[in-house]
């Protein structure tokens, strides 16, 4: 029986956008990974528009969509952990993400939330979370950015 | 770019997903716009042989650090003390024994001078430590003198400093392994014969433990120099208290190394007592060469270890002088007991802590020598980016020590083993004599960095170092004067040429640095110069035309040259060529006195000579077919000429010579092509024989 407070998984499936809340993720999963040597998935995906075909060398021409794995392969190593990357294209952020992650078997999916208000205030979520919580089969963590002074 | 992957189904109808293949994040990490950088597979050996090799090297060595651990590489305060004072510290086991060896001369009765005599060394040495602790603060990219001396006295100076440390550097290495060893054979007397060849395998254990990095080589070295402290400061303890209590007693006479009472007690003697002793304070300046060793803030850390080790050293250095003063204790002939080792059998007795004093003295006396393994290398390499060394100094190895200078140190200390047979007395003269002038020239340096800094304190700052100057200016021409015929000599004529050395590499560099120079900001303009290929041939095969589609590539310009000593054969290639290859034309030519390399060098000669003298001089590329071999000893049947003609081509002005390597993978795609195209094309008919221009 693990302890009340220890996260178990197996496997995990992170969700990176190149935003501030990777590296939280990438740390925070190389820790709570470390006890039990469990096994770390970072996916990238870049979205396509319906103008180029889903197939299209994109993604992998992109440094930009590199660097964002690479980076998070640099975190993994600063503190010893170890992740997979997973460069994915994609219509669909959400769906992606979700599908990678049952196509894997995770029980965890950590996702990353920029803190982002709408005009007017709102605080936005956007369409990936609300997605993975609706229909990842896994347990998924969202990690939210925090907040910036001017919203405090 | 790499094929792209078949779409994979989602959970829903109509979610679709492509997975990117990342063929560079094996070897390479994209760390900016533009910026890779190398993982450790990119350096990875590909071929069997090379990562057998790098089995074995990080079995010896230890795996590969990269750059970035370079920070969990550093020293903590207690790690650094060990490692680069363990040559500080050991020279307390036998700086008393230098001055009782001087003082016993005026007599017996003037050996109480002694503990006056190491005051005055330890003064020296609070002013020398005082001097280098703002050594490390005012410079702490290290370097120690020879940058204090550069920055403030002039770059010549600098070098003076330098050269200096460096032959003192290798005298420790020297002198610390014979020392030990001699100690050893005092007790083992059978390793005696083998003194220079065990002497070396010290120093390769030493160097080899040095080459695994500086952190893993300080975790090896740190216990023997503690238990040295911790015992050495236990016997002053002990004969303290036995002084107090009136326990102390004095020891029979032993076998005196000099006979009593010979000269008189003046001045000089009691200079030259001085001088003998300040053998203590050499590695005193170790510390201020390897600040960045130091963990953050290394400054700061490196001053406080410095502080600690100057402590420790003074401590051990007066309580041994003064506890042997209350015994009695003298300095005995060579292979008598030393000064420590009366002082601990006197308050031991000669029992397990006599035995460990003795055990832990004979290991830091081994290790003193690591000193020189962290601050010689370091030194190398600041010497070296400052274009005075060869720049190979400067890069770090496998491990992140500058595997250069370790080396080198090795090598020359082991040199001056076998050249002084491994023999104490031989080589102390040239010991310590390097030392007391950097230390001269760093006080110096010092204080004109106080009177141009001009901060608080400045005055009695510069004071306290110009005193310092004076008094190690002092002790450097009393110890080149009395060890002069002895073998100081040699150094006093091996710093000048390191010096002219060192100064012949930075105009080197200069020069070489002036020739390669761009204006900034100017445009490159197109080049405008005629390019011509010319091709050695062995023959018709498929290396030649492999070479000759890279010349197409280049120029149209194109000619092969094929040199003969056999008419009939010459003629067999020229029908070949005509039909494989007609637009290139072919120059053959006939050696009657069977020479195939210089008869090419000509024709280039004759080519270049050709050309109108009011035209720019074309660029003329050699093109070098060759094939490649695959094992070891195919290397030794293939090519041989090929390395001869780029041998004899090297550095020839407007020549350009260029490799075409044949693989043999290669040779069955092109047979294969053959075999689908109709004869007569430049695919050619392979000769049968590898190419041999």
């Amino acid at each position: 029986m693990p302890e009340a407070n220890a996260a178990v998984f197996r496997r995990a499936v992170l969700a990176l956008s190149g935003g501030p809340t990777d590296e939280m993720i990438v740390r925070l999963a190389c820790e709570l990974a470390r006890p039990t040597h469990a096994e770390l998935i970072a996916v990238h995906v870049v979205e396509l528009d319906w103008t180029k075909p889903l197939d299209a060398d994109v993604a992998e021409r992109s440094e930009e969509a590199q660097r964002v794995l690479d980076a998070a392969e640099g975190i993994a190593d600063l503190v010893h952990g170890k992740i997979e990357a997973v460069l994915v294209q994609a219509r669909d952020l959400g769906a992606a993400i979700v599908d990678e992650a049952a196509a894997r078997d995770a029980d965890l999916l950590i996702l990353g939330l920029p803190y982002k208000t709408r005009f007017g205030g709102d605080f936005a979520v956007g369409r990936a979370v609300p997605y993975a919580f609706k229909n990842a089969p896994c347990a998924v963590w969202v990690v939210r950015e925090p907040m910036g002074e001017e919203s405090r | 770019m790499t094929a792209p992957n078949s779409p994979l189904r989602g959970r829903k109808l109509g979610d679709r997903r492509v997975v990117v293949d990342r063929p560079h994040s094996a070897y390479f990490r994209y760390a900016g716009p533009g910026v890779m950088i190398a993982k450790a597979a990119a350096s990875a050996p590909t071929t069997a042989q090379g990562r057998r090799l790098a089995r074995v090297r990080a079995f010896v060595f230890g795996k590969p650090l990269s750059s970035a651990q370079e920070i969990e590489e550093r020293l903590s305060k207690k790690l650094a003390l060990p490692i680069f004072s363990s040559d500080a510290i050991s020279s307390s086991a036998y700086a008393t024994d230098e001055i009782l060896r001087v003082l016993v001369l005026a007599g017996l009765a003037w050996m109480t001078w002694s503990i006056w005599v190491a005051a005055a060394i330890a003064l020296m040495l609070t002013i020398v430590a005082f001097s280098y602790r703002q050594v490390c603060r005012g410079y702490p990219s290290g370097g120690g003198a020879y940058v204090v001396a550069r920055e403030n006295l002039g770059p010549n100076f600098g070098l003076i400093a330098a050269a200096a440390l460096m032959v003192d550097y290798v005298m420790t290495v020297a002198v610390s392994s014979a020392s030990a060893l001699a100690n050893l054979a005092t007790a083992f007397t059978v390793i005696q014969p083998y003194k220079v060849e065990l002497g070396a395998l010290v120093i390769i254990l030493v160097t080899a433990a040095n080459l695994r990095g500086i952190r893993e080589s300080g975790n090896i070295f740190a216990i023997p120099t503690y238990l040295f402290v911790g015992m050495a400061l236990l016997a002053i303890g002990v004969g303290l208290m036995n002084t107090a209590t009136g326990a102390a007693h004095h020891l029979d006479a032993p076998l005196l190394a000099e006979t009593p009472g010979v000269q008189a007690f003046t001045m000089l003697l009691l200079l030259k007592a001085f001088a003998g002793g300040s053998v203590a304070l050499t590695g005193v300046e170790a510390i201020a060469n390897g600040v960045p060793a130091f963990k953050p803030p290394e400054a700061k850390n490196a001053a406080n270890t410095l502080i600690i080790m100057a402590v420790l050293l003074g401590v051990i250095f007066i309580g041994l002088t003064f506890v042997g003063l209350q015994y009695g204790v003298e300095a005995t002939k060579p292979g008598g007991p030393t000064v420590l080792g009366q002082v601990g059998h006197a308050v031991f007795g000669g029992g397990f802590l006599f035995i460990l004093l003795q055990i832990s003295a004979a290991l830091i006396l081994f290790l003193a020598c690591n000193t020189s393994f962290n601050a010689f290398p370091r030194l190398a390499a600041i010497l070296a980016k400052d274009d005075c060394m060869p720049r190979q100094f400067a890069f770090r190895g496998d491990r992140l020590a500058f595997s250069w200078g370790i080396v080198i140190l090795a090598a020359v200390s082991i040199a001056m083993l076998w050249a002084f047979d491994a023999s104490v007395d031989a080589l102390i003269p040239l010991y310590s004599v390097g030392v007391f002038i950097c230390f001269t020239l760093s006080q110096a340096g010092m204080v004109v960095h106080w009177r141009k800094e001009r901060s608080s304190g400045w005055a009695w700052r510069s004071l306290v170092n110009g005193f310092g100057a004076i008094l190690t200016g002092v002790v450097f021409l009393v110890v080149a004067y009395e060890k002069f015929d002895a073998g100081a000599k040699l150094v006093l004529v091996f710093i000048p040429f390191l010096i002219a050395m060192m100064m012949f590499i930075r105009h080197q560099y200069a020069a070489s640095a002036r020739q390669l120079e761009m204006k900034p900001g100017a445009a490159v303009p197109q080049p405008h110069r005629h390019n011509r290929v010319v091709i050695p041939i062995s023959g018709v095969n498929r290396a030649v035309v492999q070479a000759l589609n890279v010349a197409r590539s280049i120029t149209t310009d194109i000619r092969a040259v094929y040199v003969s000593d056999d008419p009939a054969r010459s003629d067999a290639v020229r029908e070949q060529w005509t039909q494989t290859v007609p637009d290139v034309p072919l120059v053959l030519v006939e050696s009657p006195y069977r020479a195939l390399i210089a008869p090419v060098v000509a024709y280039l000669d004759v080519l270049g000579r050709s050309w109108p003298d009011e035209r720019e001089k074309p660029i003329t590329f050699v093109l070098i077919p060759e094939y490649v071999a695959r094992h070891w000893w195919e290397r030794m049947l293939y090519n041989q000429a090929a390395k001869q003609l780029r041998a004899a081509l090297l550095g020839r002005p407007h020549t350009v010579v260029i490799n075409v390597p044949y693989r043999r993978d290669e040779a069955r795609a092109q047979a294969a092509a053959q075999a689908s195209q109709p004869a007569g094309t430049l695919v050619a008919a392979d000769n049968g024989r590898p190419p041999e221009p």
